[in-house]
């Protein structure tokens, strides 16, 4: 074999090792990562907040870069979740996750299952923040097993968003929102204008904010306590059959919306009504949008909303200097000032009791109709490992099976019950 | 494009075979060989044979707790709806894709092959498209195609056709995933297809000319026989790049409405990387199962629908 020959072997051979040493590495997630000390400290932080809400989480960050004195510089990388979700876990195994992420508490149990997040159960003494400030719930959110893994950032029901002024040209007053699922139906219709290309009420094809229609009429999904299927049941079927009138026969909802889509046709008032979270609120007031905000409308078992909310967490594998310098910021999220800021720009009800009292929070109308539409929370497979994969896999397509019109209601509950099954046989 | 190397080598095999090169001249050929062979071996042959080995472990993307599965994963596939699904959906664009672009640029290219100002202007006109990255376009077609807030619903509304949900209608989003791929791609063959006939002798046509054939048949008989080898790289590299396609249906339509366009390699993705437990394992044996349909079908493609016009050449 001549020299090149000889070179270009040793070449491939060196790329293709070290191609599988990086696959090897996964055993030990973030092993590389070892900086620090007394010196400054720069962290990194993957986030999902896509919306406006992330330009004030970014003032808020810069502030804190600005103003702690123990020399930590917080970067932060903004990406939609979907991209979050699907970099993280590669991240993890090959060693290159960020110092702390932030996103929503349903994808916690996952990555909790798979031992790729820190218990951060010190926490609180290491800090001196006192866990019983925060609402006992949102703290629990981010907990599994009784070990805490992550500390609150923002806690959420889903609410109805309506706009005032398409209520009104339909005759309805705006300052009374349907409070039940027929009177829903029979707004939505009423303002649902196909030539204005005007739709009643969203229900988008891809968002998880379902359960509240099933738990309504005394239905439900799973229980993750016992892995009991509870989907295929007559409520469940009278909930979607009222729905696919509303979607494919009424024709309320524009067909196969994506969530994002809702949002940006609220904003635009080419949509009059929208279940969804707090972070509607601060794209409507930039828009200019007259709308109000309530509770979730009931049915004959009552009205729910399912809970979420969003906490920083910590990838496997940070240093002690890094951990330390996270704790910081996490303390500062929770403090009163911030915890102000937070609420009253964005509308998303206070959990903290001593920010709860400031004046500024007492005094903001949307905050006061937010917090009175936060009494109805319910959990949804909240800590369940499964949580994701149920939605994927079965909740979501039954509901776009039954928003499009594609598949019978009885048939599409039939299909999604046997493949909520074969997701639950792996609990 | 691997098919692209393989057809190079082919041609350049058959020349070495006629007469032995010294080997000062081998050297250099290595030399030359290196980078792509390393390039080749990193992100070619490691991966696929590391998603053979994955296809038979549980393995998630954490990689923790690692385990022999043996044939497990397959056994799971053979019972897979999605999988059965997303195989009928991946043929189904194949069967729209592939004949829609040869054909279309079969017709543009026996137009645009004149060495003319014109022809070469219009020849870069439809390569343009090939040029963008897909994703750019299909999030501009997406936006273009929204029933809601898109500039085509617009136009259909003001026609009194209502508002078309192109992407959101299960029977229309697989030939409207199609149609944005094909003008995306026609462009190239129509590159590669111009220039076979710029090089089809003249004196060919002129012959069939002076006994009398029309242009029609002069096209079918002289120019289409000719050009076959080009048409047949054609045809096989396009079906194999749509038996992968991913990009166009991952921007814009999700692999919806109701997985009418949810694809193999999609299915892959979401297995392997979106929907937790993230079964690398079980991914890779999707990746596999594909790897066998592609080989199948370029292998019949090639021994016995193109055949027969590649033996009269």
């Amino acid at each position: 074999m001549s020299h090149i020959a000889r070179i270009s072997a040793i070449i491939a051979t060196a790329a293709m090792t070290t191609s599988l040493a990086a696959c090897g590495d996964g055993a030990d997630p973030g092993g590389s990562k070892t900086e620090g000390g007394d010196g400054p400290v720069s962290l990194s932080l993957w986030t999902v907040f896509t919306g406006s809400d992330g330009d004030i989480l970014r003032e808020i960050v810069d502030k804190y870069n600005d103003s702690n004195d123990k020399g930590i510089t917080i970067n932060l990388d903004i990406m939609p979740n979907d991209q979050l979700q699907q970099k993280l876990p590669a991240a993890i195994s090959t060693g290159t996750a960020p110092d702390f992420v932030l996103f929503g508490v349903e994808f916690l149990p996952t990555y909790v299952a798979s031992g790729s997040l820190e218990d951060i159960s010190d926490f609180w003494d290491k800090t001196g923040v006192d866990p019983d400030n925060y609402l006992e719930r949102v703290v629990q959110l981010a907990q599994v097993d009784g070990k805490q893994y992550g500390t609150p950032m923002q806690y959420n029901l889903q609410y109805l968003y309506w706009n005032k002024d398409l209520f009104e040209a339909a005759g309805l007053d705006p300052d009374k929102p349907p409070a039940t699922l027929d009177e829903l139906a029979d707004y939505a219709v009423k303002l649902t204008d196909p030539d204005k290309n005007q739709f009643g009420l969203a229900l988008p094809v891809d968002a998880s904010a379902y359960p509240q229609f099933f738990w309504a009429n005394g239905g439900d999904i799973d229980d993750p306590a016992t892995n009991t299927n509870l989907l295929d049941s007559p409520e469940n079927l009278a909930t979607l059959e009222w729905a696919a009138d509303l979607a494919v026969n009424k024709k309320v909802t524009p067909q196969a919306v994506t969530g994002s889509e809702a949002d940006t046709m609220l904003q635009n008032g080419q949509l009059a009504m929208l279940m969804s979270g707090p972070w509607q609120i601060n794209g409507l007031r930039s828009q200019g949008v007259d709308f109000g905000v309530g509770p979730i409308p009931g049915g004959s078992a009552g009205a729910f909303s399912p809970e979420g909310g969003c906490a920083y967490m910590i990838p496997k594998g940070a240093d002690s200097a890094k951990r330390d310098a996270t704790y910081d910021f996490m303390a500062y999220w929770l403090s009163d000032e911030i915890m102000k800021e937070w609420s009253v720009r964005n509308g998303f009800p206070v959990f903290s009791k001593s920010a709860a009292e400031l004046p500024e929070v007492t005094g903001d109308e949307v905050l006061k109709s937010i917090s009175a539409a936060t009494t109805i929370g319910r959990d949804y497979n909240l800590g369940y490992p499964l949580a994701a994969q149920i939605d994927k896999d079965a909740i979501w397509p039954l509901w776009e099976a039954v928003l499009t019109g594609s598949t019978q209601p009885a048939e599409a509950l039939k299909s999604a019950s046997e493949a909520l099954d074969s997701i639950l046989a792996q609990g | 494009m691997p098919a692209l190397a393989t057809v190079g080598g082919a041609a350049g095999a058959a020349g070495s075979a006629r007469r032995r090169r010294p080997l000062s001249r081998r050297r250099h050929a290595w030399v030359f060989l290196a980078p792509s062979a390393v390039i080749l071996a990193v992100f070619v042959f490691v991966p696929l044979v590391s998603s053979f080995v994955l296809s038979g472990l549980a393995i998630d993307v954490f990689m923790n707790d690692v385990s022999f599965a043996g044939l497990d994963n397959f056994r799971r596939l053979v019972g897979d709806q999605r999988v059965w699904g997303a195989t009928l959906n991946t043929l189904y664009f194949a069967a729209l894709a592939v004949p829609a672009q040869m054909v279309l640029a079969l017709a543009m290219a026996s137009m645009v092959s004149r060495n003319n100002r014109w022809c070469r202007l219009l020849r870069s006109v439809y390569y343009i498209p090939f040029v963008c990255s897909m994703t750019a376009i299909s999030i501009v077609w997406s936006i273009l195609l929204d029933p809601n807030m898109g500039a085509l619903s617009y136009l259909t509304r003001q026609l009194g056709l209502g508002a078309i949900g192109f992407l959101k209608d299960p029977a229309l989003a697989m030939p409207t995933v199609v149609a944005i791929t094909t003008w995306k791609g026609f462009g190239y063959i129509v590159t590669l297809l111009s220039a076979a006939i710029l090089n089809v002798p003249a004196s060919l046509d002129e012959a069939a000319q002076l006994d009398g054939a029309g242009p029609i048949r002069r096209f079918v008989q002289i120019t289409v026989p000719v050009i076959w080898p080009t048409i047949v790289f054609c045809v096989v590299t396009t079906t194999i790049v749509s038996l992968q396609v991913f990009d166009q249906v991952y921007i814009m339509t999700k692999g919806g409405p109701h997985g009418s366009t949810e694809t193999l390699v999609a299915y892959i993705y979401n297995r392997g990387f979106q929907t937790a437990p993230y079964d690398l394992g079980y991914a890779s044996s999707i990746a596999v199962y594909l790897f066998a349909i592609i080989a199948v079908i370029t292998f019949v493609l090639r021994r016995f629908v193109l055949r027969r016009g590649e033996d009269e050449v």
